[in-house]
């Protein structure tokens, strides 16, 4: 006997510990949202591009539009353009995307819209760049400005990092007769990015230019340009303005080297303005949405895998268990009789569809008149199956009758009657006056508002949307309801009514 | 709240057992659900009983098919009064008493005559399980009549008073007397409104009662107090229901006797799950006694003795009887 409560022991243990885990697992390292209600942000992103197109010419623009797979998940994306075609390629790590026609004329505008998330990305790729490069060439003034300028930067320097970081530093200090004399009078930061990137090159370090957006809501801009190295393992990623290294999360990478964001054959005055905004998305939808468009997976082997139909079922029947965890603990703890053991719990599912207080009047005009309706054949002596096809039937006829007045009267509230389960309510017909003869009217009709009650209380519980969601996404709970329930099974305290029934004994 | 903590507190203390307890350890433990059929089927229990020489009411015939309806007169003979009796019915439902014949009919006990075409289709609904515990087909059982002896008239309104004893593992635990009542038409279930009255496991004297829950002193049809009766033959009792432990195997169960006037202590059927309101009727708890008695068995087991039907009386004896008479 000790060796079973040691072996349920660890059982319970390890099923709640399962449960747990499980849920756990699936609400921190997963991110799935914990309410039905949590939402997430979504940034919807448009790039409009405006040309003039060269009368009887072909035009073809190209532009980059953002690679996918990065810190983001692109929930969709979509090229706006009217009589041109669209073709996206990748280039050299970039996707660029082509529209094209044959003819065009006067002022023509082009959009490109993506929506994306910062939720649910898959596990990063191991990264992979270059470590080495050759130098660029230079010659005279510029090779002794730059071997000056990296003269002090290898000493203050231990790594490529705050290799770059002085390098960066340096350039930007403007005053400086070197750095005047490379930049040549142009300061602008694709020039002080391109004089960086020389010097650089003389060190071997190798340098990317990266084109970033700023997730911004409703602010105009253009592309802000970063520079990236790789040491080996990580990119690094410096602000050429000012040194400041790592990306911050809030920047899109859009494309990445020397091209321009834009190149159009046949048209001029080519622009790109970019306008951001947020929207807010229920978070499991996106969840299941990005779960499509980043082929995550970790919704594949859960409940919302199944067709849509099927779900809905699921739905009903994953909340069982929480009915009948109400029964369990209203009868073992509480001590309430119930008519059988799982009657209430399919009951309570009879007012998923009557709701509750027009099933309760239902639920108990029909146990009325089909009591009445047993408590007359019991006069006739008929054995037991022939009097059950007699009150089963008698229960669908008042059914259908019940849904006939009520849909003459306009209630079609009415109607929801045919689904409450017949041969239920039939054996609680049978079961009722069984106790009734047995123990009394008193008894019966205890047993019967307990049932109610019971059925009721399964039914609130198992209508709560919340909950439905939440053991519908997180199933693993119910491993822990399972580790309750066993737990119930050698419980050996008192019921609550017991506390009652023996109160005879304290009366000294 | 607190208040009810209290009285979980006080129920505790003095050892009272609620049915979770009774279900965890005890029936579960010591019940083997194989076994259930025994005490289930009436038939049964009485085949193994006469097989172990354990006394039981005579009996007459067994009827299991309609067919075999036709052999009632055959199986009555020449007896005048018989019970029929469902072979796994429960609560006592289903159960004819015939205590005469008048004029080509029968009388039950309270009076009523029924025709035999009555009586048939009382058996016909025997056979199709209308009173079978789990609704299917069943057996009658025609037996021999107990008549109650005649100490019982003063305290107990029509039917038979019998005598339940709580047996773990064959030791005689705790015992009471049931009595029917005008509310419980003469049956002695205690939910349907019979008497429990405790009884001395050592001398067969009655206590206190309980009816409905409550405690009480007095009969409430006869006004006669319920406590201080001699049970004669208790021993007999006491020895009946222990050996009814080797009789089904189950661990835990009730032993149902009758005290007929001129057979003695007759079983009439035996429970698996047998009702807690036997401690209200003695003032005491059960789980105190089990224990006691668990406490024996493990002492028993590591001497390596196993004690007879005639040790284990003695042993619940010495320990739970002798009650102090209660102060009124």
């Amino acid at each position: 006997m000790r060796s079973l409560t040691l072996h349920l022991k660890v059982l319970i243990a390890i099923l709640v510990s399962l449960g747990v885990a499980i849920t756990a697992y699936q609400i921190f390292v997963l991110g799935i949202p914990v309410t039905e209600a949590e939402t997430d942000n979504v940034w919807n992103i448009d790039a409009k591009v405006e040309f003039q197109a060269n009368p009887r010419n072909p035009v073809k623009v190209q532009m980059f539009v953002p690679p996918l797979g990065q810190d983001f998940v692109s929930l969709n994306e979509s090229f706006i353009s009217n009589n041109y075609g669209v073709s996206v390629n990748n280039v050299d790590g970039n996707r660029r995307v082509t529209w094209s026609a044959r003819r065009a004329e006067g002022p023509q505008t082009l959009y490109y819209r993506m929506a994306l998330t910062q939720r649910y990305t898959k596990d990063k790729p191991k990264e992979e760049g270059p470590i080495y490069r050759e130098s660029l060439p230079l010659a005279g003034p510029e090779q002794i400005a730059a071997e000056a300028l990296l003269a002090p930067i290898r000493q203050h320097s231990a790594d490529v990092e705050t290799f770059i970081s002085e390098t960066i530093k340096r350039v930007n200090n403007l005053g400086d007769d070197n750095v005047k004399l490379l930049l040549a009078g142009d300061t602008s930061i694709t020039n002080r990015a391109r004089i960086i990137d020389l010097l650089l090159s003389i060190a071997h370090v190798p340098l990317e230019k990266v084109h970033t957006i700023r997730l911004l809501e409703n602010q105009a801009q253009s592309p802000e340009l970063w520079l990236r190295s790789f040491n080996g393992e990580n990119w690094l990623y410096f602000n050429p303005d000012n040194g400041q290294q790592g990306l911050p999360r809030d920047r899109l990478i859009w494309w990445l080297g020397d091209g321009e964001l834009i190149n159009v054959d046949g048209g001029k005055q080519a622009q790109v303005n970019f306008t951001l905004n947020t929207s807010e998305l229920n978070a499991i939808r996106l969840a299941k949405q990005s779960d499509e468009s980043a082929d995550a997976g970790f919704l594949e082997y859960s409940l919302y895998g199944l067709p849509l139909q099927t779900q809905q079922t699921y739905q009903i029947m994953i909340m069982i268990p929480i009915g009948v965890l109400v029964i369990l603990i209203l009868r073992n703890l509480g001590g309430l009789q119930t008519l059988g053991t799982f009657t209430p719990v399919l009951i309570a599912l009879a007012f998923r569809e009557t709701q509750l207080g027009f099933g309760i009047v239902l639920f108990t005009l029909i146990t009325a008149l089909g009591l009445s309706l047993r408590s007359y054949l019991e006069h006739l002596k008929l054995q037991m199956l022939p009097r059950l096809s007699v009150v089963l039937t008698f229960v669908v006829v008042l059914i259908a009758v019940i849904s006939l007045f009520s849909h003459k009267l306009g209630l079609e509230r009415g109607l929801s009657v045919a689904l409450f389960p017949m041969v239920i309510l039939t054996m609680t017909i049978e079961r009722l006056s069984i106790t009734w003869e047995e123990r009394g009217g008193g008894h019966a009709f205890k047993v019967a508002v307990g049932t109610l009650v019971a059925a009721t209380l399964a039914h609130l519980l198992m209508s709560i949307p919340q909950l439905t969601y939440f053991i519908f996404t997180f199933p693993a709970v119910l491993l822990i309801l399972v580790g309750f329930m066993l737990a119930m099974g050698r419980y050996r305290g008192y019921r609550l009514t017991e506390l009652f029934r023996f109160k005879a004994f304290l009366k000294d | 709240m607190f208040g009810l903590i209290k009285t979980w507190k006080a129920l505790e203390a003095k050892g009272i057992m609620g049915i979770n307890r009774r279900n965890a350890d005890y029936v579960l433990k010591y019940n083997k659900r194989s076994l259930y059929p025994v005490v289930d089927d009436k038939i049964l229990t009485k085949e193994r009983a006469i097989k172990a020489g354990i006394h039981v009411p005579e009996m007459y015939g067994i009827i299991s098919t309609e067919k075999e309806i036709e052999n009632l007169d055959q199986i009555i003979g020449e007896h005048n009064d018989f019970v029929i009796k469902p072979a796994q019915g429960a609560g006592g439902d289903g159960i004819l008493v015939i205590a005469d014949r008048f004029e080509g009919r029968f009388k039950t006990v309270s009076g009523k005559i029924v025709s035999r075409d009555e009586i048939e289709q009382q058996l016909s609904s025997i056979l199709s399980g209308l009173y079978s515990l789990g609704g299917g087909r069943d057996r009658a059982l025609i037996e021999y009549r107990v008549t109650p002896d005649p100490i019982f008239k003063s305290i107990s309104y029509e039917g038979v008073p019998d005598i339940r004893i709580i047996v773990l593992m064959g030791y005689p635990v705790m015992a009471m007397l049931r009595l029917p009542t005008r509310q419980s038409n003469g049956k002695a279930n205690l939910h349907q409104g019979a008497i429990g009255v405790g009884v001395d496991l050592a001398t067969g004297l009655t206590l206190r009662g309980t009816w409905l829950n409550n405690r009480i002193t007095k009969h409430p049809d006869t006004a006669n107090a319920v406590d201080g009766v001699q049970l004669p033959n208790w021993d007999g009792f006491m020895k009946l229901a222990a050996g009814c432990y080797e009789l089904c195997g189950l661990g835990y169960i009730g032993v149902d006797m009758v005290l007929d006037v001129d057979k003695g202590p007759l079983i009439l059927e035996l429970n698996a799950r047998p009702g807690l309101n036997i401690q209200i009727a003695n003032d005491c708890g059960l789980t105190h006694r089990a224990h006691a008695v668990e406490a024996r068995l493990e002492e028993l087991k590591a001497k390596g003795i196993q004690e007879t039907p005639e040790q284990r009386v003695r042993f619940s004896q010495e320990l739970f009887g002798h009650v102090k008479p209660v102060e009124l």
